[in-house]
């Protein structure tokens, strides 16, 4: 099928297209140079903006955790429901939607790729299963990594080619795209119910520090030369004073960057950003940790924004939600998995008048307009822990216009609302770095070279949205800005429009991405290596991967690494 | 205005009939009420097609709209759920979730009413004649918010959980009470003239419950604090006996007042020993 | 003959994945590895009770007939209903599951599975309290504090002592049998000793009833640091309850009083009675004194809890009990589920609906209130016109009040066996038998994803779930856009 998109203003900025007026020609699923204009369907996006379809490199849409959230939450779910239409399938919304509903949600949106960010390995056929049944968008996992004791283990004997090979068996076996390392070591403490405070802790039982696993699974990273950096979650996230370990984290694997390209993304810095020394000296560390990313390369963030409403908190870090259930006292769900990781659930109520969630807010926010290039904070709310993603059009407002910040800072909690940095911050982003942080700058983090752009040869994901830059000034008409990206004019996945005006017209899979790490010698089943299997796990090795019959649609990505 | 409605048939399938609410009809005339829409089964109907409807006197104030059900409706659900105003009269019995949600107005049955009858219920008035099923004013699935206002009375009966994660507000019990009455309450006041099942007041954090008639054991994890000639329901209202007050839930760290009357359980007196 | 290896034991919620089958001539004939459930699974799967065509009733009278028909029929049937129920789907791969609920939503039925008999008061309590858990690795690495609560595993889930719990070796906890061996040497001597070990090992019979621990006159059993304390507790004396450190008899359906009594000890406070559910205080006292000195508890509950007086509030306070110990130290808990998929089920239902079971679609979007939207209460209520039932037999376990309007209304049943729901029904489809005939995935009961495999051909014609429940839907479907198409 052609499809031609005329007369919009594009964003494009992989391609330096800063909301010219272009024509966007389409062919079997890609971007071409041009088509038949005569055969083509066209569409009039004139008065409209055009980007590369949204990208998220850090929302919790599918596996066991996110199931549990569902499961725990009946009365976040029943105000709010989808039902079946002749072309949709029914399901439950608000901070944990079911997967057909995420589907659609994000493709209203105009997204069209997600990455569920955390993955244990033990239970990734779950998440596939539930990635497959997620309709509209392309997705991808990253499996949890950091604590598995094979990497603790190689790591303290300092065989970081044979950690390289495993997690390279690993991330292929799971059909994984990243290293995701969150608290690194803390969560097999965790274990014991136990946790680590800085980096140079040493992991009970098995004698490294969090600083060696982050540095040991960078180096095994480039080794492989896999296409996104190292993605961590920090050490200490949630506890007042903790801008200073995301900064030691940073710092950490300064040493390993080359070429200036990044070696480590900080996910959801908001929740590792914090000052002070307690809750009631809490305040925010943005300027600090801003301060140190514009310095520096090797770096990229995204926001973790808050945003003020009842949500379903949602990470691999045990400790971390303990502690959050023990302050809310809210129900609290801990899921630990053996030999790997751990998982915690609560539900969790972001207020305006609370001082430290207006805090966090502010933080957030502070984050994106302090660090000056957009390439390196991309935008996310950490769905669902600091917010549903349906409320990323507020974000894009609050970045586009002072006045939106404003009108949010007046109502929330006034010691915070005074502390704000975002008082003395006039910075609006313009529609290009929208784009940038909410596609281009995600897709090149995630070294995904057919996402985030309109180039030739482009996956044909495309947004659409109803908004004319030229008439209309989105700082002053906020409320328009929200209004737009909530309901895309149109989405246009692989060519083929899924949605337009915030109705979705079709039901298709996206692709399940994922990378097939081939490393010079494969690590081998050993008998050494069945025995540590049948010794660390409940199942036996044959029932372990993921075979590529759960991904319904499977996009492999052969990644050839010289070790 | 005055609306009767009349079954036309005896129900089956299961009906969910939001529109059944003084809200939901005030200021409408007899077409567009036998237009509003409503669930049996999975079919969707209309109140016409399933009530003869029939206005009296319409030419009072439209504001004050009072419904009058002439009949059976225990398979319809959420008849005056999340009202504001009026009143909702069933000669008859009344199905799941009467009331639920309602903020004002008075919904009164003369029969029984089924499971969820004034669930959150936030203000307004519910009184049952006959028996109350389980769940009465207590939460939906995975939430802890109770009761937050308002006044059920029930002269008959009711099942388990009466008043669960209630906050504030009063539930008089006339009949007898199932088990787990007033479980994990934060505030307001249970009163249970009959006998009342095992485990009331469990994990109660506040509020109080009174039991007037038998209760078959006290929880362990209350203290006794000794012996009370009254027991207030609310700012108008006391129940003046000799009552045993214990106070909990221990388990967490709750500040909740049982009070159970002395000449109806013997059973309790070794507690005067501690006294 | 042919060897294999890896097999997933299709019966209980432990999902053994390490069974080996020799199968000849498309036939199970011999399996290493199981329990006697598993192995008389595997052997005996295929009865004389085997449906092997699809049937309807004619007459009064069930007949045989082409799939086509049968299918045909099915879907008429579901596609006119009023307010159809799904039920079942605990014997069957998630794959299937997935089908069913798609069914129940392009019908406006209810769906709801064998959790509404077994753990749905488990999942209500969950949804108000949380859960502490993990997976079963975490509790043979680390765990050196085991309890059943009103779980029998000895005999309801033979293999879950010697693989995940007192009996397993982990990482950082050794396995308790060498101190079981001790105890029965001191209790019994050396020659039953030996015996008893011969018997465990070759799994053929479990030790004779050893008088061991009684609350009244236990000794305080001495454990070795990295060694595991096995606590039971129930109203009898079971299997399981005779090799324990410690058994707690207490009086039926006082399960609750007995567990907010510890979490009021767990939390320091004083008690003013002297025994809670037929159970000394003092021995309370001891009781929670090895639960907060522990380094890793695990509480594993069982039907015994969850169905007994009190139900779901017996679970909110079991779930409570456990949240409260992690305040003193690492504490976990998990329910005992029965079928093999059952945890499955509720998965599958989640992901897709938001809820684990009880789901109705009648409104068009899911909506979920046991007690409400649950089958057993809307066949208590006589709610339902129609029903499908899938790999499971209601008719015979559930009340006879439920099961009669089961039968009062059209009933269609797809089942390996002819059970008395089939023989019944006025519809009866053939299925291959989940994980031996028809390959798929399960969730175990700690929620990890295990493959199901095919190791032998159904009988000639039998489809697999998936198979029989895709073409249903499809006739559905047909029907659907036909009943539009007239419409307009």
């Amino acid at each position: 099928m052609e499809l031609l998109i005329k007369n919009g203003f594009v964003y494009d900025p992989i391609n330096g297209v800063n909301g010219e007026k272009i024509d966007i020609a389409v062919k079997n699923g890609k971007i071409v140079e041009k088509v038949n204009e005569c055969k083509a369907k066209k569409i009039n996006a004139s008065g409209m903006v055009v980007m590369p379809g949204g990208v998220d490199i850090h929302s919790h849409i599918a596996g066991g955790k996110v199931n549990s959230g569902r499961l725990l939450r009946p009365e976040d779910h029943y105000r709010d429901f989808e039902k079946k239409t002749r072309i949709t399938r029914s399901g439950v919304g608000r901070s944990v939607p079911s997967t057909f509903t995420t589907g659609y949600r994000y493709a209203r949106m105009g997204y069209t790729m997600v990455m569920d960010p955390a993955m244990p390995p033990l239970e990734a056929k779950h998440t596939h299963e539930e990635l497959s049944d997620t309709p509209l968008i392309d997705k991808a996992s990253y499996p949890l990594l950091g604590d598995w004791w094979f990497v603790l283990e190689y790591l303290k004997d300092g065989k970081i080619e044979e950690c390289a090979r495993h997690v390279a068996w690993m991330i292929t076996a799971t059909k994984g795209y990243a290293i995701k390392l969150v608290n690194p070591g803390g969560l097999e403490a965790w274990g014991f119910g136990n946790n680590v405070s800085s980096l140079d802790d040493q992991i009970p039982h098995f004698g490294v520090t969090p600083r060696e696993i982050i540095r040991g699974l960078c180096k095994v990273n480039q080794l492989l030369g896999l296409p996104h950096t190292i993605h961590v979650h920090t050490n200490n996230l949630g506890v007042p004073g903790n801008y200073a370990t995301a900064l030691e984290t940073m710092r950490c694997v300064e040493d390993l960057a080359a070429g200036g390209k990044p070696v480590i993304h900080i996910t959801h810095c908001q929740f590792s950003a914090f000052k002070g020394d307690d809750w009631r000296t809490f305040e925010s560390g943005a300027e600090e940790i801003a301060n140190y990313v514009n310095a520096c390369s090797h770096v990229t963030l995204d926001m973790g924004q808050v945003i003020f409403t009842d949500t379903t908190t949602m990470t691999a870090d045990g400790p971390f939600q303990y502690s959050l259930h023990t302050l809310s006292g809210n129900k609290w769900v801990n899921h630990d998995v053996e030999t790997e990781t751990s998982t915690g659930i609560v539900p969790f109520h972001y207020k305006r008048k609370n001082y430290v969630h207006a805090t966090q807010w502010s933080i957030g926010l502070e984050l994106a307009l302090l660090i000056r290039d957009p390439w390196k904070i991309l935008m996310t709310t950490d769905h669902p822990n600091g917010g549903p993603f349906i409320a990323y059009p507020k974000i894009v407002a609050w970045l586009m216009s002072r006045k939106a910040r404003e009108a949010t800072l007046k109502r929330i909690n006034p010691k915070a609302r005074s502390r704000s940095l975002l008082q003395s911050i006039d910075r609006e982003l313009d529609f290009s770095e929208i784009a940038i942080m909410t596609r281009a700058g995600q897709a090149k983090a995630l070294g995904l070279n057919c996402k985030g752009h309109l180039g030739v040869g482009a996956d044909a994901d495309i947004a659409i949205y109803n908004f004319n830059p030229e008439t209309t000034d989105p700082s002053r008409k906020y409320k328009a800005v929200r209004r737009v990206f909530k309901k895309a004019a149109y989405t246009i996945k692989n060519g083929q429009i899924v949605a337009k005006d915030g109705e979705v017209l079709r039901h298709v899979n996206g692709a399940t991405f994922w990378l097939n790490v081939q490393t010079r010698e494969p690590a081998v089943l050993t008998a050494e290596m069945q025995r540590r299997f049948k010794e660390y796990w409940t199942v036996e090795y044959e029932n372990y991967p993921v075979s590529e019959n759960y991904l319904a649609v499977s996009h492999p990505i052969t990644v050839k690494a010289d070790v | 205005m005055i609306v009767n409605l009349y079954p036309l048939k005896t129900f089956k399938l299961p009906i969910i009939a939001e529109c059944i609410n003084p809200d939901m009809l005030k200021g409408k005339t007899l077409d567009d009420m036998r237009r509003l829409e409503l669930w049996e089964g999975n079919k969707r109907r209309t109140l016409g097609e399933l009530f003869k409807i029939e206005i009296s006197n319409p030419a009072s104030s439209s504001e004050n709209v009072t419904i009058i059900v002439n009949g059976d409706v225990s398979r319809v659900k959420r008849i005056g759920a999340g009202m504001k105003s009026g009143e909702i009269i069933i000669k008859g019995n009344a199905g799941m979730h009467l009331g639920a949600e309602m903020h004002g107005g008075k919904i009164t049955v003369y029969g029984n009413a089924l499971s969820w009858a004034g669930s959150m219920m936030k203000g307004g008035a519910i009184e049952i004649h006959g028996d109350a099923g389980d769940y009465l004013g207590a939460p939906y699935r995975g939430s802890k918010e109770g009761m937050r206002g308002g006044k059920i009375v029930v002269s008959g009966n009711v099942g388990n959980e009466a008043g669960a994660y209630m906050h504030k507000g009063v539930i008089k019990i006339y009949g007898n009470a199932g088990q787990f009455t007033g479980f994990r309450m934060r505030g307001g006041t249970i009163y249970v003239q009959g006998s009342c099942g095992g485990r009331a007041g469990t994990c109660m954090v506040d509020g109080a419950v009174i039991v007037v008639g038998a209760l078959e054991s006290a929880p362990p994890t209350f203290t006794f604090e000794g012996v009370k000639n009254k027991a207030r329901i609310d700012e108008n209202e006391a129940v003046e006996a000799s009552f045993y007050l214990f106070v909990g839930d221990l388990t967490e760290n709750g500040v909740g007042k049982l009070y159970v009357a002395r000449d109806r359980n013997p059973h309790l007196s070794n507690y005067e020993k501690l006294l | 003959m042919s060897v294999v290896t890896a097999v997933t034991c299709p019966v209980c919620g432990c999902l053994c994945d390490d069974i080996e089958l020799t199968i000849h001539d498309n036939k199970v004939v011999k399996v290493k590895n199981g329990c006697a459930m598993c192995e008389a699974k595997f052997m005996g799967y295929s009865s004389e009770h085997r449906l092997l065509k699809p049937m309807i009733r004619k007459n009064g009278e069930l007949v045989k007939v082409s799939i086509t028909e049968a299918v045909k029929k099915a879907a008429n049937i579901l596609a006119e209903a009023n307010y159809p129920v799904l039920y079942g789907w605990s014997n069957t791969s998630c794959e299937a599951i997935s089908v069913g609920i798609e069914l129940a939503e392009e019908v406006g039925g209810v769906i709801d599975n064998t959790s509404v008999v077994c753990h749905g008061p488990s999942l209500l309590s969950i949804q108000e309290v949380g859960i502490p858990s993990c997976t079963l690795g975490q509790v043979r690495h680390r765990a050196d504090l085991i309890i059943y609560w009103g779980s029998n595993p000895w005999s309801s889930h033979p293999r879950h002592i010697e693989r995940y719990t007192a009996f397993s070796h982990g990482r950082f906890k050794k396995s308790a049998w060498k101190n079981y061996v001790t105890k029965i040497k001191a209790l019994v001597g050396r020659k039953k000793v030996q015996s008893a070990i011969k018997r465990l090992f070759v799994k053929e019979k479990i030790p004779s009833a050893v008088a061991l621990s009684n609350f009244r006159h236990t000794p305080y059993l001495q454990t070795g640091k990295n060694s595991r304390k096995l606590i039971v507790v129930d109203v009898r004396r079971t299997k399981s309850a005779e090799i324990a450190d410690y058994f707690v008899q207490i009086e039926p359906n006082k399960d609750y009083e007995l567990l907010q009594a510890l979490r009021a000890l767990v939390r320091d406070q004083e008690l003013e009675v002297d025994n809670v559910a037929g159970v000394p205080v003092e021995y309370l006292e001891e009781i929670v004194d090895a639960m907060v000195s522990c380094d890793f508890g695990a509480l594993f509950f069982g039907l015994g809890l969850t169905m007994s007086g009190g139900k779901m509030r017996n679970i909110d306070a079991a779930l409570s009990l456990v949240r409260d110990l992690n305040m003193r130290t690492k504490f976990v808990i998990m329910p005992m589920r029965g079928h093999f998929n059952v945890a499955g089920a509720n998965t599958v239902f989640t992901w897709q609906t938001g809820y684990p079971y009880a789901v109705d679609f009648s409104l068009g979007y899911p909506r979920y209130n046991p007690g409400e939207t649950s089958v057993v209460d809307i066949l208590l209520r006589k709610e339902s016109d129609a029903a499908l039932i899938v790999a499971s037999d209601p008719i015979s376990n559930f009340p006879r009040k439920a099961a009669e309007h089961l039968t009062e209304n059209p009933l269609i049943a797809i089942d390996p066996h002819m059970n008395v729901t089939a023989q019944v029904a006025d519809v009866v489809i053939p299925s291959a038998f989940a994980g031996i005939e028809a390959a798929g995935t399960a969730y175990r009961m700690d929620h990890v994803p295990i493959p199901l495999k095919k190791v032998v051909e159904p009988p000639k014609g039998v489809l697999p779930d998936e198979t029989i429940l895709q073409r249903i839907l499809a006739e559905v479907k047909k029907l659907k856009q036909a009943n539009v198409r007239e419409e307009a």
